[in-house]
């Protein structure tokens, strides 16, 4: 018997939908802005929390504990998976890494940023294992310091990587194999590890990894920055200690530099920076979610393609999540002679999701060529309206995941107690009830926090086209219907999460 | 031009995805995610389940009890049903093992079954732990229809993955301290012999 979540009602739905078509309106019929300076918050500002946060800031021993927690948790998830029970919801690994950690991540990117880059697990016991420093300056001669190849230097291998793990997730099932979940962990920390022995800074972190590209992306719309303080001290800066390192910091792992920093995508929030400044010249700050998408990150190609690839599997990710997905693809797989586990029929079904929502947003920025009263190559435009996805499907991330957060978090401190499962049986289907009903919120609380969610993304979404219209297809002062289909691909999409969060949803485990 | 370029990258994308699909295809462990479950209604011990799904047959196969060991017996309940109109299968089925090796790929028979109330009940009891593979066989309509399961008995293995782990990232740092070794060498004695012509 199949376990579900019941859906968002048709109600909040349809209220949801109701304010959509009056945002739409607004955003038809309101001029669009032009380029706004908007107020930031320095943390250092603050009294005493201002000192606070410099020390934090400057010490390598916090970032250092944290990193040694982290490690040790994942070396128990490895540890667990491999030795422990098979069941996955007795299992520290299944538990700890899917309900807990790859839900409760993209939560964490709203509020922190790249905060988990800087304490990311494989990364640290990569950069012990090749510099052989626990956090002081390592020696250039312990890795090869190559160049990373120039057909690699974009983010379509952290793509194709993204791509391969959400198959495996999904398709091959590893979310309910504690096995396999440590395997992929050791993985991990292999292809950080060579990438760092053989390749300058780390690579592995700009240009592979997965996880750090896809929280570099959500983390555009984070409160948090990382920024300069005095930017006049940055243009006057000639030693670039940001950058070079200083005789104890690293440089920048991911080679960025501060005085031009404008989008936390590369940043991986390591603090390098911040302890090598001479000029204590580095701070957090807070900032509106979305200024950074809707007008400062600049736009690229590959980066485009990634963001647009990330709407595409994430909404991929609720579509398997539904009771209806198993007969879809039952379907499929009697069509083209498919049996088994049907991974041809899941492969079939992830390339269509892609192709769709990349069909979808390529036919919008088509048609807002046409409508443009500037010539723009389409190119263009795809580069620079494909910000666009990125609220939506954070939003419908978060929204999502709150769901797996909330109805299924129970149940972590008996695999704490027992992190292999020694002795356990499976869960029957009387505990399965009860952990489902056994919830950390109300579900009014949560279909309220859904709903917001909804609606925020979407908002952000008409924000970044406004801004983005007004600064390259039409620069005059006037609203224009040229906003038109890009705004029919965010409501599209996000009627579409809608529609998917309605549906009953099945437990993970 | 940039679509010709996104094309290709489609295609390389699409191709990568059915990559992954033939990498797992040809392994074994091709069929349904086995889950685990206990009735705590009944004082049958916890149970191995995999719903998976050959032609227009649905196959449900449920392994008794869900860890077996080595010398104890077991049981594999095999229910098959049409996708289309839900009607049992009623024919005989045959079940055979394998081990789950590189080399070894003797078969064994382990019965050839009738069904009981439409499930299909093969003991059996293994002398050793291991992976195997159990293939059951029926043929329907003049259609032989072939499925494979695996099944893990006694306490897994788990040398593999850290293994291999291991000897990737020991290999990788010996390599990259040979080659910064042979390159330091190599400076100093390019540094000794431009002193020398100086």
């Amino acid at each position: 018997m199949t376990m579900t979540h019941p859906g968002l009602p048709e109600m909040w739905v349809l209220t949801i939908i109701a304010l959509m078509a009056a945002i739409v309106i607004w955003a038809l019929f309101v001029s669009p802005p032009g380029k706004k300076e908007f107020s930031t918050f320095s943390l250092t500002d603050i009294p005493l929390v201002g000192g606070i946060s410099r020390y934090l800031l400057t010490t390598p021993w916090l970032l250092f504990i944290l990193k040694l927690v982290m490690v040790v948790l994942f070396l128990l998830i490895i540890i667990a998976g491999l030795y422990g029970t098979p069941v996955p919801e007795r299992n520290l690994a299944t538990i700890l890494t899917w309900n807990l950690w790859w839900a409760g991540l993209v939560f964490s990117i709203f509020f922190l940023g790249s905060a988990w880059c800087a304490i990311c697990p494989w990364d640290a016991m990569a950069q012990w294992l090749v510099r052989r420093r626990l956090w002081r300056r390592a020696e250039p001669n312990n890795s090869l310091n190559l160049r990373v190849p120039k057909q690699l230097r974009s983010v379509w291998p952290a793509l194709i990587i993204f791509i391969g793990f959400t198959w495996l997730e999904l398709g091959a099932g590893i979310t309910v194999d504690p096995y396999a979940t440590a395997s992929i962990a050791l993985l991990m920390v292999v292809m950080a590890t060579v990438s760092m022995a053989v390749y300058q800074r780390k690579s592995f972190c700009r240009y592979f990894c997965p996880i750090g590209r896809t929280i570099g992306f959500y983390s555009q719309l984070s409160v948090v920055e990382l920024r300069p303080i005095d930017n006049e001290v940055c243009a006057n800066c000639q030693t670039l200690e940001c950058y070079h390192g200083s005789k104890d910091v690293d440089p920048c792992p991911t080679g960025l530099m501060m005085g031009s920093l404008q989008q936390n995508t590369y940043c991986t929030s390591c603090g390098n920076c911040s302890r090598s400044c001479p000029d204590e010249n580095v701070s957090w700050r807070l900032r509106s979610p979305s200024i950074e998408a809707v007008q400062s990150a600049r736009p690229h190609w590959d980066e485009a393609c990634f963001m647009i690839a990330l709407l595409a599997l994430t909404s991929f990710h609720g579509l398997t999540m539904m009771p209806f997905w198993g007969d879809w693809i039952s379907q499929l797989a009697r069509m083209i002679g498919d049996s088994g586990k049907l991974l041809w029929s899941f492969s079939a079904g992830i390339s269509l999701c892609i192709f769709v929502v990349s069909a979808f947003y390529a036919a919008m920025v088509f048609a807002t060529q046409k409508l443009s009263p500037t010539a723009q190559s389409i190119k263009q435009i795809f580069s620079t309206f494909a910000f666009v996805a990125l609220p939506l499907a954070f939003a419908y991330h978060m929204a999502h995941n709150l769901n797996h957060l909330i109805r299924e978090g129970a149940g972590l401190t008996a695999v704490l107690l027992n992190p292999l499962g020694t002795g356990t049986e499976p869960l029957t289907m009387m505990e399965k009830h009860a952990r489902h009903a056994d919830m950390l919120i109300s579900q009014t609380s949560l279909f309220v926090l859904q709903s917001v969610l909804m609606l925020a993304g979407f908002i952000i979404a008409i924000k970044i086209i406004r801004y983005r219209s007004r600064a390259t297809i039409n620069k005059s002062s006037r609203a224009g219907w040229q906003m038109l289909p890009m705004i029919m691909f965010a409501a599209g999409m996000t009627i579409a999460h809608l529609w998917l969060m309605m549906q009953p949803m099945v437990m993970r485990m | 031009m940039w679509l010709n370029g996104l094309i290709r990258k489609l295609l390389l994308l699409v191709l990568l995805i059915s990559g992954f699909a033939a990498l797992n295809a040809s392994a074994h462990h091709v069929l349904g995610r086995p889950a685990y479950s206990l009735n705590e209604d009944s004082n049958t011990p916890p149970s191995m389940q995999v719903e998976t799904q050959v032609g227009d047959f649905s196959i449900n196969y449920m392994v008794y009890p869900a860890f077996p060991k080595a010398g104890e017996r077991g049981r594999i309940n095999l229910y098959a049903s049409t996708l289309d109109t839900g009607e049992s299968f009623n024919g005989t089925v045959r079940f055979t093992v394998r081990d789950d090796s590189w080399f070894a790929a003797e078969e064994e028979v382990l019965g050839t079954q009738q069904p009981d109330d439409f499930v299909f009940r093969q003991g059996f009891v293994f002398n050793e732990d291991g992976d195997y593979i159990i293939t059951a066989e029926f043929e329907s309509g003049g259609e032989p229809y072939i499925i494979d399961f695996p099944l893990r008995v006694g306490e897994l293995s788990a040398v593999g993955p850290p293994g291999i782990a291991v000897a990737i990232i020991l290999l990788t740092l010996v390599a990259v301290s040979v080659l910064q070794r042979r390159k330091r060498l190599g400076s100093r004695v390019r540094k000794a012999k431009q002193e020398e012509t100086l």
